[in-house]
């Protein structure tokens, strides 16, 4: 949730179901490059072919066929929400996904109050 | 890479002492199971009922109060369940950032549970809700009672909820962003 710190993860207390082990995937980098995408960041796929990339970067972007959030993604993967947020800047990068991240801030960091409406609306429509 | 046109995400924090009904709310409301992740030892205590750790091992598999309402297909809102104490204080800042607001729910047997939430919201200018929490020998007191035993300004709604009736937990974040609305309207 914070920048993690997966990096003194161990090998020896490693689960075994983990299904992507951590320095694989993020090539031993732990903290996103300066991207400080929100844990609720949506991502979702663009239509470029993804077919020859490693397993762990083609189940990101089935699971994005639809918005999902960075915390999705890393539970998904069984990873931590940080390096679910380094891997997503990736395929981000390369054009295979797109991230929303939330909503420009209205007053005070909040969300503006049109954005506001429309949840309200949506709320109530329940 | 951020796209403005796209899906937005939005969330509210839930918060309130140990048993007062936070993963109750969650997983009311939430149209996904909660989430197991795998966190640091450190962000892993947080929202969490129960933390199995591993000599050795820096991380853990937690079960995140954590939950997902679709509203419409451009409009995403996760709840975010929080204890509100104060070693979870450093988790609340990046939770609390760019949200609708929080829930701090109340358990009128145990009130001073929640003066830690109710101090952060009001220090940080968090739009807040106070939810009543309707468990066995508290229908007694009176909202009024409770905001005064609060202090809390006069805008601060206070509402009686069930958090194991789904129409009630709705009716609770309804009221939050109603709240939030009336803040952006007269802050702005
Ligand atoms: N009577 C009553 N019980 C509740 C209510 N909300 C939660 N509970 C019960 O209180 C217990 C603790 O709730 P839980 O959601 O685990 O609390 P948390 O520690 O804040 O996550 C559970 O047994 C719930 O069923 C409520 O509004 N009324
Ligand atoms: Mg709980």
């Amino acid at each position: 949730m914070t920048p993690d710190e997966p990096a003194r993860h161990t090998g020896a207390g490693r689960r075994d179901d983990r299904v992507v082990p951590v320095y694989a995937v993020t090539g031993g980098r732990t903290r996103s490059s300066g991207r400080d995408l929100p844990v609720e960041s949506l991502v979702l796929a663009t239509d470029r072919w993804a077919g020859d990339l490693q397993k762990e970067h083609r189940m990101i972007i089935e699971l994005a066929g639809r918005p999902v959030s960075l915390m999705e993604v890393g539970a998904a993967l069984r990873v931590p929400v940080g390096v679910a947020r380094v891997l997503v800047s990736d395929l981000a990068d390369s054009g295979y996904l797109v991230v929303h991240a939330p909503a420009p801030a209205g007053v005070g960091g909040r969300p503006a109050a049109e954005v506001l409406n429309r949840l309200l609306a949506g709320l109530r429509a329940r | 890479m951020r796209d403005d046109n796209g899906p937005i995400p939005l969330k509210v924090v839930v918060a309130g002492g140990f048993g007062v009904g936070k993963t109750t709310l969650v997983r009311a409301l939430s149209e996904i199971p909660p989430l197991l992740t795998e966190e640091p030892l450190t962000a892993a205590s947080v929202g969490v009922d129960d933390i199995a750790a591993v000599p050795g091992k820096n991380t853990t598999t937690v079960a995140m109060d954590f939950g997902r309402i679709t509203v419409d297909d451009a409009l995403i809102l996760y709840l975010f369940g929080t204890p509100g104490q104060d070693r979870f204080w450093f988790m609340w800042d990046e939770l609390a950032r760019g949200s609708v607001g929080a829930v701090v729910l109340v358990d009128l047997r145990r009130v001073e549970d929640c003066f830690p939430a109710v101090d952060y919201c009001e220090n940080r200018q968090l739009p807040f809700v106070v939810a009543l929490n309707d468990f066995p020998g508290t229908t007694g007191f009176s909202a009024e009672t409770v905001r005064e035993a609060l202090a809390l300004a006069p805008d601060v709604p206070v509402v009686r909820m069930d958090a194991r009736s789904d129409g009630s937990c709705l009716a609770t974040i309804i009221a939050l962003v109603e709240h939030a609305l009336e803040r952006t309207t007269v802050a702005g």
